[in-house]
């Protein structure tokens, strides 16, 4: 049986921290969420040397406080969980401030080991660091590497190893005399009151904490009040000795040991060559091309991820439906199974495997693309940028682009999210999301202005668009002024170099998150779906879809539609087909007014044939995928097809709708819950069932105040 | 004179932070605390945030956070 070695990888944001875990687990990493909150949690299990290395990724902070969740996160960890060893990773080309963090993490009495990271970029830079003097000073090992050309790795491995052996922890930094000598007194305080607290926290930690007055209460302890007193005695003395408050006392204290260990440690050479980042953000950031460049940017990006995985989906959709399906319906009345079983499989099954793959390649792409702006610390910028338009809504720039990739498809918008490090601003955007009219619902919108609105096509399906907009806006200020009022409104935003980002990162980064919304959202989505296809198929045999569970609760519904004026099951049928995606609204349509569709004669298709199928569409889907990527800029023009829309249908709905309660059905489709994927995205992404709820009434409540208001200030003009 | 009436390209040094607690506690975690020479590289367009430079790295700040800090200006 091997030993488990737990280790916890610490550091400031932008440090390289998960490249070097990367570098490290290869595709071993695990991408979730913490408990509870909406901070990203990476763990990767190594086995090497007879050892298993758990690693947790703590979220990148600036320093050990419990201001912000990630701060809580990883302060809770560390004392909570009690890693072997932390491995701290520092930026080579910023170590000042970067020590900051590692004299607080000192403070936890927990073996330490240094990394280096980023050695290459420094050393380019003329930064020299002396790392044997740097591991005498702060009493551990310091190692030098270079996580993106995965050098060090091995010695990383090595160490934490080494130090597992053999544990050891020495404390030799330390405050002014004065200062300790205070931290002593309390000390001896604790040993007489409540010995049990040296138990429970580290040491050094503690007392610091209780002097500076944080709050330790969520650790679930109650501080003995005698200690309590003390320590505000000493924090009244320190204040009135250095004559400033206890903060600023220790965080210079803290400062001024890494300042003494940076001057010893770092020297620089004139800088040689010129300064990249400061040229690119004289571009970047320029006051009037930036915002335009940016704007740029998240246009292609929104090109790149629907159009380059279009025809990706649609070969997994074609080898579902067109190959697989076949085999299971040739296979099951192969072995006479029962009617409702083959539909089961061919329609139910099948076709719920088919909602969770068509997501794939879309938020494939869209990982991609959005590690290629993050890794090269371009999205900082975009946070920069767009700063003074998003703050009044409580939002950063870095809402922009989930919101913008929203208009494409509103499950890529929610994952999207993921960049967006603070919780209340990834919340407000998340909740935003299933208000931006994405393309399924386009769909519906363009049939139904070829039935009523052929003099007004695009001023109709504009305003809808705007409407989303509107609501999404209004909803985000409402929310920002009233639900998270109380939280900071501070924003410090680190603009990092820029850096290439390497290709090997980014493909195993997508993967991993791809891989995680399989698990996740994609059980659940698969999960609806079949609960769908019972609904439409109980009692089974069912003929008509009226008489379906599915038709009862349509019927049983539509009252509630009556004052938007739309009070017909079939309506209401449709909009719940549409919770499932809004594609098959029009087909659910189709299928309730114009009639049963007509089976269409199955062929066989043999192993070898759909094999064939399979492997010719696959190289079909990359040919397409090149001329798409290449059409994006210019070369090839890319005419899109207009389907016809269905004649029956069109004079049904025509019959069943007047032109404003079709409006008025539209706006309901608008700001309805979008479907189930986007749900399960945001119950994922916030990894909470309790907004996802709230998402869901707000979409609801919302779809049918506009609807009722638009529908009645309508009637009012058109009778007045 | 505060921060945020300072043009860009001049170096400054701070003398104090005239902000809530806790966002001052944040500053000086960076390494924003009195005493610090500070250099304005850049500001966004239509008033949004300034770009300074604070020891080895650059960091954002949104002009009415920046007024709360004061400073002096070095040669």
């Amino acid at each position: 049986m091997s030993k488990t070695i737990k280790v916890a990888l610490a550091g400031n944001p932008n440090t390289g921290k998960t490249t070097l875990l990367n570098a490290i687990a290869g595709t071993n990493l695990r991408v979730g969420n913490w408990p509870g909150v909406t901070v990203e949690k990476k763990e990767a299990v190594v086995n090497y040397n007879g050892y298993k290395i758990e690693f947790i990724d703590l979220p990148g902070i600036y320093s050990l406080g419990n201001q912000t969740a990630e701060e809580k996160v990883t302060i809770d960890f560390l004392i909570k969980e009690k890693p072997d060893i932390i491995v701290n990773i520092v930026d080579s080309t910023n170590l000042e401030r970067n020590l900051y963090l590692t004299v607080q993490l000192l403070e936890l009495e927990i073996p330490l080991i240094v990394v280096l990271n980023m050695w290459d970029e420094a050393v380019e830079k003329g930064i020299q660091i002396d790392v044997k003097k740097l591991s005498e000073l702060l009493c551990c090992k310091v190692i030098p590497t270079s996580a993106v050309h995965k050098k060090g790795i091995k010695e990383i491995l090595d160490s934490i190893i080494e130090l597992a052996e053999k544990p050891k922890f020495i404390q030799c930094t330390h405050f002014e005399s004065q200062v300790e000598t205070f931290l002593l007194e309390l000390a001896d305080e604790i040993r007489k009151k409540q010995p049990i607290l040296f138990d429970l926290f580290p040491k050094r930690f503690l007392v610091i904490s209780l002097i500076e007055g944080i709050d330790l209460q969520n650790f679930g302890i109650e501080i003995h009040p005698d200690i309590l007193k003390k320590a505000e005695e000493i924090r009244k003395k320190l204040e009135k000795l250095y004559k400033k408050d206890i903060s600023s006392i220790i965080i210079e204290e803290r400062y001024s040991i890494v300042i003494s260990i940076y001057e010893q440690c770092v020297k620089k050479d004139t800088i040689k060559d010129v300064d990249t980042t400061l040229i690119l953000d004289k571009i970047f950031l320029n006051k009037i091309f930036g915002i335009p460049i940016f704007l740029f940017l998240a246009w292609l990006m929104f090109e790149f991820t629907f159009e380059l995985s279009a025809p990706y989906v649609d070969w997994l959709d074609s080898s579902l439906s067109n190959v697989i399906a076949n085999w299971a319906y040739q296979g099951l009345t192969a072995i006479n199974a029962p009617e409702w079983l083959i539909s089961l499989i061919t329609e139910g099954v099948i076709g719920g495997v088919g909602f969770v793959l068509v997501f794939v390649p879309v938020l494939f792409f869209l990982y991609i693309f959005m590690g290629i702006l993050e890794g090269s610390g371009y999205m900082s910028r975009a946070a920069f940028l767009m700063d003074r338009f998003m703050s009044f809504i409580g939002l950063s720039g870095k809402s922009f682009i989930p919101l913008l990739i929203g208009f494409g498809c509103n499950v890529p918008g929610v994952y999207a999210t993921r960049t967006i490090e603070n919780p209340k601003e990834k919340i407000l955007t998340a909740l935003m999301i299933p208000f931006m009219s994405c393309s399924a619902r386009l769909t519906v919108y363009a049939f139904f202005v070829t039935a009523f609105f052929t003099n007004h096509k695009a001023l109709v399906i504009l305003s809808l668009y705007m409407l989303g907009i509107i609501v999404a806006v209004t909803l985000a200020f409402i929310l920002h002024r009233s639900y998270f009022k109380t939280e900071s409104q501070h924003f410090i935003l680190e603009l990092p170099p820029y850096r290439i980002p390497t290709f090997r990162f980014i493909m195993l980064s997508a993967w991993s998150k791809t891989k995680a919304f399989l698990i996740d959202a994609g059980t659940f989505i698969f999960a609806t779906a079949l609960i769908v296809w019972f609904l439409l198929n109980v009692p089974f045999g069912v003929q008509s879809k009226e008489d379906s569970l599915f038709g009862h609760i349509a019927k049983v519904i539509t009252p509630i539609f009556e004052p938007l004026g739309f009070g017909h099951w079939e309506a209401s049928g449709a909009l719940i087909t549409g919770f499932v995606a809004k594609e098959v609204v029009l087909s659910t349509m189709g299928n309730i007014y114009a009639g049963e569709v007509v089976e269409e004669e199955q062929q066989k298709i043999g192993i070898i044939e759909g094999l064939k199928e399979i492997g010719v569409g696959f190289i079909n889907a990359n040919i397409e995928a090149g001329k798409k990527l290449i059409s994006l800029f210019g070369l090839i023009s890319n005419e899109e097809e207009e389907e016809p829309a269905d004649n029956t249908l069109l004079n049904a709905v025509r019959k069943e709708f007047t032109p404003l309660s079709a409006f008025s059905f539209l706006v309901f489709l608008l700001l309805y819950t979008p479907c189930m994927a986007t749900i399960f995205a945001i119950k994922q992404e916030l990894n909470s069932w309790k907004w996802m709820a709230i998402s869901v009434m707000i979409s609801l409540t919302t779809a049918w105040i506009v609807s009722f208001t638009v529908y009645h200030i309508g009637k009012l003009i058109i009778s007045g | 004179m505060t921060l945020s009436n300072v043009s860009v390209g001049k170096r400054v040094k701070i003398k104090d932070l005239k902000t809530d607690k806790n966002f001052r506690k944040k500053l000086m975690e960076l390494g924003l605390f009195p005493g610090q020479i500070i250099e304005i590289i850049q500001d966004a367009p239509f008033g949004g945030p300034m770009k300074i430079r604070v020891k080895d790295y650059c960091i954002a700040l949104r002009r009415d956070e920046a007024s709360g800090i004061e400073v002096e200006e070095v040669e």
